[in-house]
């Protein structure tokens, strides 16, 4: 295509060129135009070519708005994954990245650490931007997180509109842009996981679930465990009190009291009376015993429940701390990413800017040419050694205008689309 | 040729009492197959016992009946009142009876018990309501009836009452026979609330089961009477820390009005007779320590035969204990200066006195209750009335059973007897019809210088003996002698009986 515009532009040059002669000797006022004008047209180009890219020599140069798309592209977030020893998994991503992987029973002893794919080439080799020139060639742009996301819903909470509820007329719900091609997120924005191995989520859930039911206990009334409690402390207490009953029968009987009963002992002997009263103490105590025991046990069981529960985020906090050398990595290399998505903007720019600069200056140097040939057309000629004054080419308008005709005939000629 | 009399001297004649329980012809001549009427005297001789002197002048209250009971109440202020129960009433007063029965309240038996107990007098009988008497009400009247009286139900309508260790003890109840109530402390109409209580000694007695028939205090013990069997509580003065200390079975009470302290010991009256409490927690009932082991058959026909009351005394002015079946009207007299080799009072026997009921006054006043009302046991005469001395000697061999013993001579020697007429009797081979030597006794009227019309030639000395010689007839190999005297105011003592035989040939 670029062929056949240079063809053009020649038969239009060889038009213009034969009236230029045909109209001998306006023909330097009328290059001097044409000239001033390739030079404008040029300048047009040129910026149109910084944004939207032109190919030299077969070779694509990229305008600017393809350089801000691929240095958005390769400046996004690229997802990655910490795999644990134990198995467990630590991955980010936007929404609608494909996952880095699923979690595997580690055996405990092997320690590994796997990076996300690419990871390698991101952090160590420049060619891995081939990916992202890949990516940047398929014209897609995922959707990048934004400071409106979920702006709406908090516009509805704010409104009192159910969520999903369209807003009034006159408000905006944020959105993030999200070229088509790509798949569809099902979610907005960044997508943190974290998997456990599963003999981790096994102990997790035993330890959460261990901690719901302590937690569930140290809720319960303690009425129930009270009593409870103060049976088996009574279960433990009636033995020895059967004894000692059963001793002081044997005493009372031996010492023949035991029908007496005496209103200064509550009907009974001193001895009865001391031992009820002190049955009645033990009884008391464990009454007690057993409120305190319960309330111990009730905050032993919140206290269980509480380390149950922190207990069960330790294999999430020590993935979380696993992670930590990874997400260093990631940052490493996204920060690399970011400098190398930098470093090529910056250079891709330099280039368009060196090639905006070239062009400018060579529709300068048109633009010059053609002004000092206008310029010369209709100046007066006077030889200093002569001193003969030339007079001006536009004075023979005949010439031109016959020149003009001709050179307008082969234009027409070249560019009649009913040729 | 003719033989020498021999002289067989009984000094101090049934001087150990009545034996009815050895054999005639092996027993000591110190024994006395009768001793009716008799008492020792502070001597040691066989003697008359005193009479009882009515001092009761208007018994109308009593109509026919006898005083079943009688008690004096004393209390701290210095009051005092006599007590007695008989026909159906409570009553006062010595001289003219007084019906102190308070108003509707119906009584229809007379086996009251008597204490005196801090300012009151209390009157317990088995199924009714106890009676009280304080000097402040003035009357007699009903327990529940008292202003402060408190827990008084029909469970503690106790036959028996002890006042001791300072409250009122009750048992023997018409449906319970083993429990023991005691009352508050120093409080006898208090029988809830503070210390009192009671006692189930059901599961006490040493032989399975028995009655309570009586309560005594001895020792800081709480001494339980069954029928056969006693128990004793240690540390009685806190009725609900007291233990039991002993058990005996086979020993019991008779009846509660048997049991009499004696200061040192306590008598009381069992099956086989007269028990001393200290001796039968010592020997644990051995035989020994039947104190009427000279009468036992005797006592315990009495007992098999009596259907009324037993009716007790203990006098330490006169040194007896005085035991009365009622039914039978029979008086048995213990002698507790001392005790004979084998562990028994010396006994004699008061037959047909009519005594009824006892007490003793705390001036040692003896007080008998009879048909006449209240009598004091004073004088030689029962209410002007004589009453027959009889002595009776064991069968005698004087040593040879085997030679016939031909009687010569009696020689009484007799103290006081004044003007008595006194029949001396003697059989042989335990016939049991006596022949009968009659004699009556001089004035024996003591003069003393210086009195009435005595001068110093015409006094006498304090006491007047009179000594005969009765010719006497008849032979045997065995002799039994007897003195029979009718008292009718004057004392009369036997020193002794000089008996004169001939030893005869052999049989």
């Amino acid at each position: 295509m670029s062929n056949g515009i240079s063809e053009f532009f020649s038969d239009i040059y060889g038009g213009l060129s034969q009236i230029g002669s045909a109209v001998s000797p306006a023909i330097p006022a009328v290059a001097g135009s044409l000239l001033t004008k390739e030079a404008y047209d040029r300048l047009s180009d040129i910026g149109t070519q910084s944004l939207t890219g032109v190919t030299v020599d077969g070779q694509r140069v990229p305008g600017a708005m393809e350089v801000a798309e691929r240095g958005q592209r390769e400046s996004q977030f690229r997802p990655f994954t910490v795999t644990t020893p134990t198995g467990s998994m630590f991955s980010a991503r936007m929404g609608g990245q494909p996952s880095m992987g699923q979690p595997m029973p580690q055996p405990v002893g092997q320690p590994s650490m796997m990076l996300p794919p690419g990871f390698a080439q991101l952090s160590g080799d420049i060619s891995a931007t081939d990916s992202l020139k890949d990516a940047m060639s398929a014209g897609t742009r995922p959707r990048l997180p934004s400071a409106y996301d979920g702006i709406g819903e908090e516009l509805r909470d704010m409104l009192g509109l159910a969520p999903g509820e369209p807003l009034p007329a006159g408000r905006f719900e944020a959105t993030s842009y999200m070229p088509p091609g790509l798949p569809q997120p099902t979610t907005g924005g960044l997508e943190v996981g974290m998997t456990l191995s599963p003999q981790e989520q096994a102990l997790q859930q035993q330890l959460l679930g261990g901690a719901g039911g302590f937690f569930g206990q140290a809720v319960q009334p303690t009425q129930a465990r009270e009593q409870a409690i103060f049976e088996r402390m009574r279960a433990a207490q009636r033995p020895e009190e059967e004894r000692q009953r059963l001793a002081l029968e044997e005493r009372l009987a031996g010492q023949g009291r035991l029908g007496v009963s005496s209103a200064a002992y509550g009907g009974a002997t001193p001895e009865m009376l001391a031992m009820a009263t002190a049955q009645e103490e033990a009884r008391n105590r464990s009454m007690l015993g057993a409120m305190q025991q319960a309330q111990a046990e009730q905050m032993q069981q919140a206290g269980l429940g509480q380390q149950f529960l922190g207990a069960g985020y330790v294999p999430q906090a020590q993935l979380l701390a696993a992670a930590q050398p990874g997400i260093q990595q990631q940052q490493l290399a996204q920060q690399a990413q970011q400098f190398g998505t930098g470093l090529f903007g910056e250079t891709m720019m330099s280039g368009l800017e060196a090639r905006l600069l070239a062009e400018q200056a060579r529709a300068n140097l048109l633009g010059g040419v053609g002004s000092n040939i206008l310029a010369g057309m209709f100046t007066p000629q006077t030889n200093r050694v002569t001193g003969v004054t030339t007079p001006a080419a536009g004075i023979d308008l005949g010439g031109l205008f016959g020149g003009i005709g001709d050179g307008l005939g082969n234009i027409w000629n070249t560019i009649n689309p009913f040729d | 040729m003719a033989q020498e009399l021999q002289s067989i001297n009984l000094v101090a004649p049934a001087f150990k009492g009545v034996n009815t329980e050895d054999s005639p012809l092996a027993q000591d001549p110190s024994f006395a197959e009768i001793a009716d009427n008799a008492v020792i005297d502070k001597r040691g001789r066989i003697a008359a016992r005193k009479g009882h002197t009515v001092i009761t002048t208007n018994k109308t209250v009593l109509g026919t009946d006898s005083l079943r009971a009688i008690k004096e109440f004393r209390d701290d202020a210095g009051n005092t009142k006599v007590f007695s129960v008989g026909n159906n009433k409570i009553i006062s007063g010595t001289a003219t009876l007084v019906d102190e029965t308070p108003a509707g309240y119906s009584i229809n038996a007379d086996n009251w018990k008597l204490v005196d107990f801090n300012g009151r007098i209390y009157m317990f009988q088995r199924g009714f309501e106890p009676l009280v008497y304080d000097n402040t009400s003035g009357a007699v009247e009903a327990m529940s009836d008292h202003t402060h009286a408190t827990g008084v139900t029909s469970a503690i309508y106790g036959n028996e009452v002890l006042a001791a260790y300072g409250r009122l003890w009750t048992a023997d109840f018409t449906a319970n026979k083993s429990t023991i109530y005691w009352s508050d402390l120093l409080n006898g109409i208090h029988w809830t609330g503070g210390s009192s209580g009671n006692i189930d000694i059901s599961k006490v007695w040493p032989d399975g089961y028995d009655e309570i028939v009586a309560l005594a205090a001895h020792n800081n013990a709480l001494i339980i009477f069954g029928k056969h069997s006693i128990i004793v509580y240690d540390g009685a003065t806190s009725p609900a820390s007291m233990t039991l200390a002993d058990t005996v079975a086979g020993i019991g009470c008779v009846n509660r009005d048997t049991v009499q302290y004696t200061g040192t010991d306590l008598l009381f009256l069992s099956h086989t007779g007269l028990k001393s409490f200290g001796r039968t927690i010592q020997e644990k009932s051995m035989p020994i320590s039947s104190l009427s082991g000279n009468i036992t058959k005797d006592i315990i026909a009495a007992l098999q035969n009596e259907t009324q009351f037993f009716r007790s005394v203990y006098s330490p002015e006169e040194g007896f204990y005085l035991l009365t079946f009622t039914g039978q009207d029979m008086t048995y007299c213990f002698d507790v200066r001392g005790t004979l080799e084998n562990g028994s009072y010396r006994v004699t026997r008061w037959p047909s006195t009519t005594f009824a009921s006892f007490t003793r006054l705390d001036d040692g006043t003896l007080y008998v209750g009879t048909s006449n009302g209240i009598s004091t046991y004073t004088g030689y005469s029962d209410n002007n009335v004589g009453y027959r001395f009889k002595y009776y000697s064991p069968s005698l061999t004087f040593g040879d059973s085997a030679r016939i013993k031909i009687l010569k001579k009696l020689k009484p020697t007799l103290v006081g007897a004044n003007s008595s007429v006194v029949f001396m009797k003697w059989a042989y081979d335990f016939d049991t019809t006596y022949a009968t030597a009659e004699f009556t006794v001089g004035t024996q009227i003591t003069g003393f210088y210086g009195e009435s019309e005595y001068t110093t030639v015409e006094f006498t000395g304090g006491q007047l003996t009179n000594q005969r010689s009765l010719n006497t007839t008849g032979y045997g190999t065995s002799v039994q002698v007897g003195l029979e005297s009718e008292i009718d105011g004057s004392p009369l003592s036997l020193q002794e009986i000089n008996v004169m035989a001939l030893i005869g040939k052999l049989l």
